[in-house]
């Protein structure tokens, strides 16, 4: 069957048609929710900036370029709720630990387990660049140009930055598996 | 290569898009430190790309949906030429000077034959109903919408009105057109036509914002002879999730 791309729907959007935008909503609502609760930690916050987002589409649908990226223009617009949301707190967040550490892992095995919940653990020291690009890079799978386009910089310095946050992401791991082993 | 170059190269070395890879190799073979680091930081981030999904709770799509439904009223209304006719500050202005006039004109007729003026009612009646009729079959999605509203406005439950709603809520292929047509059926909830076409129209949806309006408004009405009508619908294969949740939920009210 014919599917319309997240493109062609937007533009629909644009021209009128808001019936578009649910099939969007559906298509994404989980994705941006995941980025989010990786970025802020917040369940209930992360829930409200989904609906934030799909909303600044409405509001801003005009200045849709389909010629863009339809994800890299979501996650332009992500990233600005996200910062509009922390206000004029520091651009840093500092996650609790506790926060991260509700996910269903009943069915895995006990060694998965750990070390999902230690690379949480490591996330959430991450500072918000690194793990951010972490999350748009590893997680949600998005392709180099897709990044560079919503951080406003060259693919050259995508691969190096997302090799620095892995980078500092194993060395907090690393120290957190060895504070856990000794 | 350098360890630094080589370093730049990490990332595509481990989701598997390195492409001229020869130099690369090379140089992870000759240097120790390097090739430790990309191993290790390559399990780690496989592990990465496994971590588990969270999922969002049901209630943040209901709210989505309720959200994009006010958003869509006030689109049309806005979309509307002469939207402010409908502000509640104009209506009722029109409403004092129309009892002014009336009275007025009341002393003035008083003794006249009133059948002119049950006459010239009914040609108002008649006019709104006519131009309800012809929006409802115009091209444009728009012009259609003001004719579900002309609908809206016509006070008798005139069957010739009730049934282009009916057909415009089976057949319109504007989903925005179809959820006011069904809104507009709220104006013949009293006839047994108008309760019975609504439950029939739940079958021929295939917009589930639709579906969810007519399961709202079958809720509204009590309407238990829905039962069977939704027990269908949930039988469908590819029935959306949240039309199927709602469904459940429209079935426990009815019952």
């Amino acid at each position: 069957m014919y599917e319309a791309s997240d493109s062609s729907l937007m533009q629909a959007v644009r021209d009128g048609d808001l019936g578009g935008l649910a099939v969007l909503f559906e298509r994404h609502h989980r994705s941006l929710f995941n980025y989010f609760v990786h970025v802020n930690g917040n369940r209930d916050l992360s829930e409200d900036l989904v609906q934030d987002v799909f909303f600044r589409m409405l509001k801003y649908r005009k200045s849709y370029q389909p010629e863009r990226s339809f994800t890299a223009w979501m996650y332009q617009i992500a990233r600005n709720a996200h910062v509009d949301s922390i206000g004029k707190r520091k651009f840093e967040v500092e996650i609790g630990d506790r926060e991260f550490a509700s996910t269903n892992m009943m069915d895995e095995n006990l060694k998965r387990k750990q070390e999902v919940a230690l690379l949480k653990r490591a996330m959430a020291r991450l500072p918000l660049e690194k793990r951010e690009l972490l999350v748009l890079s590893r997680y949600q799978n998005l392709k180099y140009e897709e990044i560079a386009g919503i951080l406003g910089c060259d693919i050259g310095a995508v691969k190096v930055r997302v090799y620095r946050a892995v980078r500092a992401l194993g060395q907090i791991y690393f120290e957190l598996a060895g504070e856990k082993a000794s | 290569m350098n360890c630094e170059q080589a370093r730049t190269q990490f990332v595509d070395y481990w989701r598997g898009t390195l492409e001229d890879s020869e130099e690369f190799r090379t140089h992870l073979g000759s240097c120790e430190r390097c090739r430790a680091e990309a191993e290790e930081l390559k399990d780690l981030w496989g592990t990465l790309g496994n971590l588990p999904e969270e999922d969002p709770s049901m209630a943040m799509r209901v709210r989505f949906y309720d959200a994009l439904r006010d958003w869509r009223k006030q689109e049309a209304q806005r979309r509307q030429p002469l939207w402010w006719l409908r502000h509640p500050a104009f209506q009722a202005a029109c409403a004092m000077a129309l009892l002014a006039v009336g009275i007025g004109t009341g002393y003035v007729v008083r003794g006249r034959d009133s059948a002119e003026v049950s006459q010239l009612r009914g040609e108002v009646y008649n006019m709104r109903q006519l131009v309800a009729l012809s929006l409802l079959q115009q091209q444009s999605a728009s012009d259609r919408l003001r004719g579900v509203n002309f609908a809206y406005h016509v006070e008798q439950a005139d069957p010739q009105v009730l049934s282009a709603l009916l057909t415009t809520v089976n057949h319109d292929p504007s989903v925005n057109v179809r959820l006011a047509a069904v809104d507009a059926l709220r104006n013949f909830n009293d006839s047994p036509v108008g309760r019975n076409g609504l439950v029939q129209a739940l079958a021929r949806q295939d917009s589930p914002l639709v579906q969810i309006a007519i399961l709202d408004q079958i809720v509204e009405l009590h309407e238990r002879s829905a039962v069977s009508a939704i027990q269908f619908l949930l039988s469908g294969q590819n029935v959306n999730p949240d039309v199927r949740q709602r469904a459940q939920w429209a079935l426990k009210q009815l019952q």
